[in-house]
């Protein structure tokens, strides 16, 4: 009696075995990124979430205090202060920025332009320099005393600036860092995009009256949309986890942004009391409300972009 | 004692759990040869944070040991951060420098460094400063470290500057031109309406001297409780500095443009650990000559001084000890601090006509030796607690506020004070 039933589930298990060894060889293909998140991406992540319930001292004591440390960093003024900055910062860099990448890609994409590649390949340069450089160097035009841009101001008959002092300038200098880093390698992004659009396109529009800037905003924007919301998210989340620029812009007090904590980002932040004050709790804590502070912008971005010059 | 090189500030620290691998010294450990006498053909990497004075002295052991010497130099705090990491993971130097504002974040953890009284630092505990040493023991008895210099203040002044602005130049005219630290800041003041140039490098340097004057700093002496809001010693150095934000030139210390502004003579006046006399020379090595020093208004005191400890994965703690041993004996401590100004922190010395009578040419000849002695020989321990360094930031941050006239001292006084009980709850 027992046979044919033994019989009947050998064979079920052999096909199953086979048809799992069917199925297991497409993930055997994806694994390597799956393996390599895990690693760099999710490990990380939830350890972080685990460290950020202890009061924890890499070479001391480790004490679970359950989830004290957020409820410290939400009456934490110091949080709500990098908060804001980091989205000043972000606005002041990011939305200039996008929109002089648009219109650099626009002049690099016309037929009639000479040494094409050339300025192509001119923009992208900012973008391969050392983000140290980058920031040393305006630090030297921005500075104070010896700075060019007030050498510049002086000339021109106005006030010296302090800077790295003032709340707005302070992040206006941070964010034509950013901005001059990142504004080429958009304006490539758009370039790729746009030399996508129909020539035709173009051409009866022009036949039809249309001026270069109708045409830019009728033609142009429209179909280069999802490339505009690929870079607004892109640039959300650099722009939100901005740390070398003002932390080498501020010196001696670079790491808190300045001696008011003007220019203090997320990231500086997470930074001090992580690795200057070794709060790594705490400083976990920050880490995991800047991923949620990311996530919630990131949706709202894609909701607002997605309206830009959508088609009716 | 603390690094120039601003361009790697913190950066480095932010990859350090990325570079610590690769940071790690390159040499296997060593087996005691059976005769007992120490490897050699070894590398021993070093950690530090600037000019120590011992580099020299170093290479010269290595030499003369048949070994190979590899100095890593940080910034003063990313050191100390990469240090820390360093100890969690165990990729560890076999020798790294933990200053003294430090030493309360790394003594509780005692069983991350050797114990040196393995190797024999018991026999050579009398040679040092009581104090200087008990900052190196843990709770437990256990020696992390052995001290290297102690920063005994003075004061460094630009004599041509003085006689410019109609100052006397001589050590003994500007000695009579105060006796307290309200007189310094008026003579300052006086200074500055004269010539109109700052007379200060930075109300954040007044500020720790005149806090490192104290008995007791932030943490009351035992330790137990926080005093930064009532210490009459701190309220003091409060007042003074940012009652001096007019007469200084406002260069954050240890950045770029201080080390301008010390060159190029910006300010007159430069308040001076010993150690600093070191860095004035290495920064500013035209103004060899014009410089002089004199003993500071209300008393002595210690800014600074370091332990060399040997953390407990390091690949050659024998040979480590047997360096910082040499290295930091009293002998070699009296040519450190002839060449580079460095105060040995070994009080056999302090008698030492060949310490007490050195003179220094740079300093106009100062009795340096001698300034140094007395401003160290009266000096008692003070205690450092665990958030000593955070709250001295917090603290150097409100009077910049104060410098660059954000906040008037009444308001960067509160404000420091919140931000302090933030750092410490």
């Amino acid at each position: 009696m027992a046979t044919p039933v033994l019989a009947a589930t050998a064979t079920a298990r052999a096909t199953r075995r086979r048809g799992g060894r069917r199925s297991l060889t497409p993930y055997l293909y994806i694994a390597p990124f799956f393996l390599v998140f895990g690693v760099f991406g999710a490990f990380p992540l939830a350890y972080t979430a685990f460290i950020s319930l202890f009061d924890w001292n890499p070479i001391g004591d480790q004490v679970f205090i359950g989830f004290d440390n957020y409820v410290a960093l939400v009456a934490d003024p110091r949080f709500w202060n990098a908060s804001w900055n980091t989205v000043v910062i972000w606005v002041l860099s990011t939305v200039p920025q996008l929109a002089v990448a648009l219109v650099l890609a626009a002049v690099l994409n016309q037929a009639l332009l000479k040494f094409r590649t050339g300025f192509r390949m001119a923009v992208l340069v900012p973008n391969i320099t050392s983000v140290l450089a980058v920031g040393i160097i305006f630090t030297q035009l921005f500075g104070r005393d010896y700075g060019m841009i007030n050498s510049v101001i002086e000339a021109l008959g106005g006030d010296r600036i302090d800077w790295v002092a003032g709340t707005f300038s302070s992040q206006f200098a941070v964010s034509t860092m950013v901005m001059w880093r990142w504004t080429g390698y958009n304006a490539l992004i758009y370039l790729a995009a746009m030399q996508s659009i129909p020539r035709a396109l173009y051409e009866s529009a022009e036949i039809d009256g249309a001026g270069a800037i109708r045409r830019f905003f009728t033609i142009t924007i429209p179909q280069v949309r999802p490339t505009i919301i690929f870079t607004v998210i892109v640039s959300t989340i650099g722009g939100l986890q901005i740390f070398a620029e003002p932390l080498v812009f501020g010196g001696q007090a670079g790491v808190t942004g300045g001696q008011s904590r003007q220019f203090q980002t997320l990231a500086l932040f997470l930074y001090e009391q992580g690795f200057r004050n070794l709060e790594f709790g705490y400083a976990s804590a920050i880490a995991w409300a800047l991923f949620l502070i990311i996530v919630v912008l990131t949706i709202i971005n894609l909701a607002l972009s997605s309206r830009i010059a959508s088609e009716k | 004692m603390r690094s120039r090189r601003f361009a790697i500030t913190g950066l480095a620290a932010a990859a350090t759990i990325g570079l610590l691998a690769g940071c790690s010294g390159g040499s296997e450990p060593s087996e005691p040869a059976a005769d007992g006498e120490l490897p050699t053909g070894q590398t021993i990497s070093v950690w530090t944070f600037g000019a120590t004075g011992l580099e020299e002295s170093m290479e010269a052991w290595a030499e003369e040991t048949g070994n190979e010497i590899e100095i890593k130099t940080s910034e003063f705090d990313p050191h100390h951060e990469q240090l820390l990491t360093a100890l969690a993971t165990g990729a560890v130097p076999d020798v790294a420098l933990v200053e003294t504002a430090y030493s309360s974040v790394f003594k509780p953890s005692a069983e991350f460094f050797t114990d040196l009284r393995e190797y024999g630092a018991d026999d050579i505990e009398g040679d040092f400063l009581d104090w200087r040493w008990a900052q190196g023991v843990a709770d437990d008895g256990t020696v992390i470290g052995l001290p290297t210099d102690v920063g005994g203040m003075a004061l460094a002044y630009r004599t041509d500057l003085f006689e410019a602005a109609g100052l006397p130049s001589d050590t003994d005219g500007v000695e009579a031109l105060w006796s307290s630290w309200e007189e310094f800041v008026e003579v300052g003041e006086e200074y500055t309406e004269t010539t109109g140039e700052p007379f200060l490098d930075d109300a954040g340097v007044f500020f720790q001297t005149v806090y490192n004057q104290g008995d007791e700093k932030f943490y009351s002496a035992d330790g137990s409780e926080l005093i930064y809001d009532s210490n009459p010693q701190v309220q003091l150095a409060w007042d003074l500095a940012t009652s001096a934000a007019g007469i200084s030139a406002n260069l954050a210390a240890f950045s770029p443009e201080w080390n301008t502004g010390m060159a190029n003579g910006d300010y007159a006046v430069q308040l001076a650990p010993a150690w600093m006399l070191n860095y004035i020379q290495g920064q500013a090595p035209d103004t060899a000559g014009l410089w002089n020093v004199v003993t500071l208004p209300e008393g002595g005191g210690n800014w600074g001084g370091s332990q060399m400890t040997v953390p407990a994965e390091a690949a050659n703690p024998a040979l480590a000890y047997d360096m910082l041993a040499t290295i930091l004996s009293p002998e070699n401590q009296l040519d450190v601090f002839k060449e580079f100004g460095n105060f040995p922190s070994t009080p056999g010395l302090y008698e030492d006509p060949a310490l007490t009578e050195f003179t220094s040419p740079f300093f106009s000849d100062a009795p340096v030796g001698l300034i140094y002695t007395e401003s160290v020989e009266a000096l008692e321990p003070v205690y450092e607690g665990p958030k000593e360094r955070a709250i001295l930031r917090e603290f150097g941050l409100g009077i910049d506020r104060v410098e660059s006239g954000d906040e008037s001292p009444d308001e960067a006084w509160q404000s420091t004070l919140d931000a302090v009980a933030l750092e410490v709850q």
